[in-house]
């Protein structure tokens, strides 16, 4: 399994990713989008929050997404850095 | 200097795994300089039901020796964007590199979908941007390098892709279609 940029959030991330892979292949992809790995991906991005700030990435993110929107897109993720993104996304 | 670049190819392998095989594509033995790669946003869109990520990918490269002058720093950061729609077998990815900007972007956009003559299969529209502002005679040697490169990429994410395509396959024909994905569980992902 690939690490995280932040090697602290590592473990967390593979616990993540691994419920996120069977929900992708046995829900999403059948029809059934109901959130499965909240609470995982809650933990995972409160660790990799601390990451990106020390790295000093969260503003390098932050910008390109506002230059440069992707298409499609509806009002798009909140930025890394704003501490409501993970409470009020659903994730999975 | 703007570079344009456009490419057509196929996986011989259903949209569903090759979508699932985006996932898991790192590590493999063709980014060895993928370091690092983390889910910055992920969200289902609860009117259209598509799936929409937002991930950081941290390579570790190696500068040819006229770069060094220009770039201190051979960590290079890219933003990968992806939107999945199920229900009409879309997958739409765009990374670029999120440092190193000044010498050099590089955008590219990828649409996934299923194969026109084969529905087991999924064609790949790959379309880039290579934009390079630098003056004083380096455009020429930076564009150069920087097609070559970005040539390279897309072979190795290619050949990235079917390598991860073939365990995947390999574990479905071991396991039952169900558990195959709890087996490809077991694959290097991102």
């Amino acid at each position: 399994m690939s690490s995280s940029i932040g090697e602290k959030c590592t473990q967390i991330k593979q616990e993540y990713d691994g419920c996120f892979n069977s929900w992708y292949s046995e829900k999403f992809l059948k029809g059934d989008a109901t959130p499965k790995c909240d609470d995982l991906f809650f933990k995972y991005k409160e660790c990799l929050l601390k990451t990106l700030e020390e790295k000093k990435l969260d503003t390098l993110l932050a910008d390109a997404r506002k230059d440069n929107p992707f298409p499609n897109s509806a009002a798009s993720s909140a930025s890394p850095s704003s501490g409501s993104s993970s409470e009020s996304s659903k994730k999975n | 200097m703007v570079k344009f670049y456009q490419h057509t190819s196929s996986f011989e392998h259903a949209w569903d795994n090759v979508t699932y095989a985006f996932w898991l594509r790192y590590p493999n033995p063709f980014a060895s300089h993928v370091v690092g790669c983390d889910v910055i946003d992920r969200q289902v869109d609860p009117v259209t039901g598509v799936l929409r990520t937002t991930r950081l990918i941290l390579k570790q490269g190696v500068l040819p020796r006229w770069g060094r002058g220009l770039i201190k720093n051979p960590d290079a950061y890219i933003i990968e964007e992806s939107e999945v729609d199920p229900r009409t077998q879309t997958m739409v990815t765009r990374t670029k590199n999120l440092n190193h900007v000044r010498v050099m972007q590089v955008e590219e956009t990828q649409t996934f979908t299923v194969h026109p003559e084969n529905p087991k299969w999924t064609q790949v529209k790959t379309e880039a941007r290579i934009i390079s502002e630098l003056k004083w005679g380096l455009t020429g040697r930076v564009e150069a390098f920087g097609i070559n490169k970005f040539m390279d990429n897309s072979a190795k994410a290619r050949k990235g892709m079917a390598h991860i395509l073939e365990r995947l396959r390999q574990n479905a024909a071991l396991a039952a279609p169900a558990t195959a994905a709890a087996a490809g569980v077991a694959a290097p992902d991102c």
